[in-house]
């Protein structure tokens, strides 16, 4: 009993941060019918971010370590949606609805960005000091309290999300967008406008996994990609564009990853990620949530 | 004889003496570099290369190397591979293709290791690397050498002097990265454990570039060994399974065969890594360490912030090993170099030290090199034990 709680909790935590990640990647899909290879890189800027900033907070200025974070999270979503404000102004704007011109320029600027942050950042991994120490124990289960606390803010930022598309004239505007553009501009939706809102939005949330996942795990500058790859499994599996559908597809990936490399290996749980996107291409090719190409 | 015509003479063999000079000292030798210098691994290929550095600046500012009649200069020329066999393949293709190197000082990983020798042994380039891979070497790869102790020679002292240390230690978790240098070193750790009667109770694999390790944690945690085997694992990755293993309370013997980098791993894991023992570390600050070491390793911990090890120094010794065999062979041709490399003893980073393990590898291209135990003590690696290999100490009689 006490390991499957211990190997949930563990689901959970993996879980609530690919959730979080996928969120950005899948509204950006739904909105602007792009998809964005370079997703990782918002992760991997926050990240970076939060790692300098809290070294230069709690080192040189001698603050607080919880002042330093909440300062280096908020710096780093900035900074994120000024990166992705640029790359939507000289780049996807030019290319929305365009699969193939979308996937050359991401997989460009993907390049471009790690390349700089390797040059800004060097290659040694870099980790911050905790900023929530302590372990609670939970039905025989151990968790860290910063895991926790990263589990409950991902909760929060993903229920926020879900209340702006689904409560908010925005998300309104976004959600007839993704549906059909055409009958949305029809409407008076400006749909560039939109467009960039969307992306923003989605830059953030992969800004904000990466603030949160900085705490937890060594920074490197291309800590964003692995959690690209399982990104696009998890909305293929979810379903391209749709926002349950990322929720319900990450916490999948996570229960795979969580079980799977407990009773197999974690190379395993990896193969069977893909296998289960293979079987689930072949039987429902639009995902659980998705809907079919008409 | 005129004083015009003795001040033309004088003048002409003083410009023919400045000209021949000008002529010996152009000579340049391009060598190349390939590692990590950017992920996981990072730590290893930014050492690895100061290292390298430090070298061919000793070498080039010592006269360079002499050979047939002229003198070389040394050019680094140093490429990131990602730990990955695809980027191993690019830095070859530019180091042997576009640069025209002959001589790479310093490879590390097996598996972009793999992907350079693909092309090294086919175009005549001599190859140093860092590789844990037995089938790396051998009569069918006679440029291929590998620079620093591999399993074979660090596993047998490096497992007795721990199962010395802990007699009650009886069972082992394994954990290494699914590529070629994790799928090498498994079996033989395996084979090593257990003829010190210790039993291996799991072996996990995991994808390079992965992030979490709560479910291995959790895995190897239920399973309460006596001690963790971090296989091939670099240091920021033993740093993420130890923090977690902490996390779950599991508190046992900690084992990095690899394991390198005691700054790194103290920073990842903290407290966790307290204790852990390393295989391919060095205490390069310690009475044992030779004065080439401290100067180089006090250089490295300034300028990338982290000690030398087994690994990052041996671009050094890769580089001093090159220069006295060319010298012997009196030639840069790398197939008469390889030739001359087994049968010279050079002065490494170590002291004397030569190239052997024909009884291993069927032929002598592994470096005899002592092996170094350390263990992380207050966030340092300090060494615990060293273990100099007998066909050296035969050599050196």
């Amino acid at each position: 009993m006490e390991l499957q709680v211990q190997l949930l909790m563990n689901t959970l935590q993996i879980g609530s941060v690919y959730v979080l990640f996928a969120l950005g990647l899948t509204l950006i899909f739904g909105v602007m019918k792009i998809v964005n290879f370079a997703h990782g890189t918002f992760f991997t800027a926050a990240a970076l971010i939060v790692s300098s900033v809290m070294i230069w907070g709690v080192g040189t200025m001698g603050l607080s370590i919880w002042l330093s974070y909440i300062l280096a999270f908020f710096l780093a979503l900035a900074v994120v949606c000024l990166i992705g404000f640029i790359v939507y102004i000289f780049g996807f704007q030019h290319f929305l609805k365009d699969l193939n011109g979308s996937f050359i320029l991401s997989i460009g600027l993907l390049l471009l960005l790690n390349g700089t942050y390797l040059i800004l950042y060097g290659g040694v991994p870099r980790s911050i000091p905790t900023v929530v120490p302590g372990v609670v124990t939970f039905l025989g289960a151990s968790l860290t309290l910063q895991r926790l606390l990263l589990m409950i803010v991902a909760a929060v930022i993903t229920l926020g999300l879900y209340i702006l598309v689904h409560r908010t004239k925005l998300g309104l505007s976004l959600r007839a967008v993704a549906e059909d553009q055409e009958a949305a501009m029809l409407q008076g939706i400006p749909f560039r406008r939109v467009a960039l809102y969307g992306f923003l939005i989605g830059a953030t949330l992969a800004a904000c996994a990466g603030a949160l996942m900085a705490t937890v795990t060594p920074v490197t500058t291309v800590i964003g990609d692995d959690f690209l790859v399982k990104a696009f499994i998890i909305i293929i599996i979810g379903g391209l564009g749709s926002v349950v559908g990322a929720i319900i597809g990450g916490l999948l990936i996570a229960l795979i990853e969580s079980f799977g490399g407990y009773y197999f290996d974690p190379s395993t749980a990896t193969l069977a990620m893909f296998v289960l996107v293979i079987v689930l291409l072949i039987v429902r090719p639009q995902g659980i949530l998705g809907h079919a190409e008409k | 004889m005129s004083m015009k015509k003795i001040i033309g003479i004088t003048g002409g063999a003083l410009l023919a003496l400045f000209s021949a000079q000008t002529a010996l000292a152009d000579e340049t030798l391009k060598v190349g570099l390939s590692a990590p210098m950017s992920g996981a691994a990072a730590a290893w290929g930014l050492g690895f290369e100061y290292a390298a550095k430090q070298a061919v600046e000793k070498v080039n500012s010592e006269g360079g190397i002499k050979a047939g009649g002229k003198t070389y200069m040394l050019e680094l020329h140093a490429y990131d591979n990602k730990y990955n066999a695809a980027e191993g393949a690019k830095t070859a293709q530019t180091m042997l293709n576009r640069e025209n190197i002959k001589f790479i000082v310093g490879s590390i990983g097996t598996a972009p290791v793999r992907a350079t020798q693909a092309l090294s042994e086919r175009q005549g380039v001599l190859l140093f690397n860092t590789g844990w891979g037995k089938s790396i070497k051998g009569p069918d790869y006679p440029l291929t050498f590998t620079q620093m102790n591999t399993p074979f020679e660090i596993l047998g002292p490096f497992f007795g002097y721990i199962k010395g240390q802990h007699p009650d230690l009886k069972t082992v978790a394994m954990i290494t990265p699914n590529d070629a240098t994790g799928q090498e070193v498994e079996p033989v750790a395996i084979e090593t454990w257990n003829s010190l009667d210790v039993e291996v109770v799991s072996t996990d694999r995991y994808e390079r570039g992965t992030t979490e390790f709560q479910s291995i944690a959790t895995k190897i945690a239920n399973s309460n060994p006596d001690a963790v085997d971090f296989g091939a694992s670099p240091p920021a990755d033993v740093g993420s399974i130890m923090k977690a293993l902490d996390v779950l309370g599991w508190d046992g013997i900690k084992v990095v065969a690899p394991g390198t980098s005691a700054g790194t791993l103290s920073q990842m894991a903290g407290q966790a890594a307290e204790g852990t023992y390393l295989g391919a570390s060095a205490d390069f600050q310690g009475d044992s360490a030779s004065e080439a070491q401290r100067t180089l390793n006090e250089g490295a911990v300034k300028e990338v912030g982290e000690s030398l090890n087994a690994i990052t120094i041996s671009s050094y010794d890769a580089v001093m090993a090159l220069k006295k065999a060319i010298e012997t062979a009196d030639s840069i041709d790398p197939k008469k170099v390889a030739e001359t490399l087994p049968t010279i003893i050079f002065e490494s980073s170590y002291g004397p030290a030569a190239f052997g393990g024909k009884d291993v590898y069927g032929s002598p291209q592994q470096i005899l090199i002592p092996v170094m135990i350390t263990q992380v003590k207050d966030g340092k690696a300090v060494e615990v034990g060293r273990v100099a290999p007998e066909e050296l100490k035969e050599r050196l009689k």
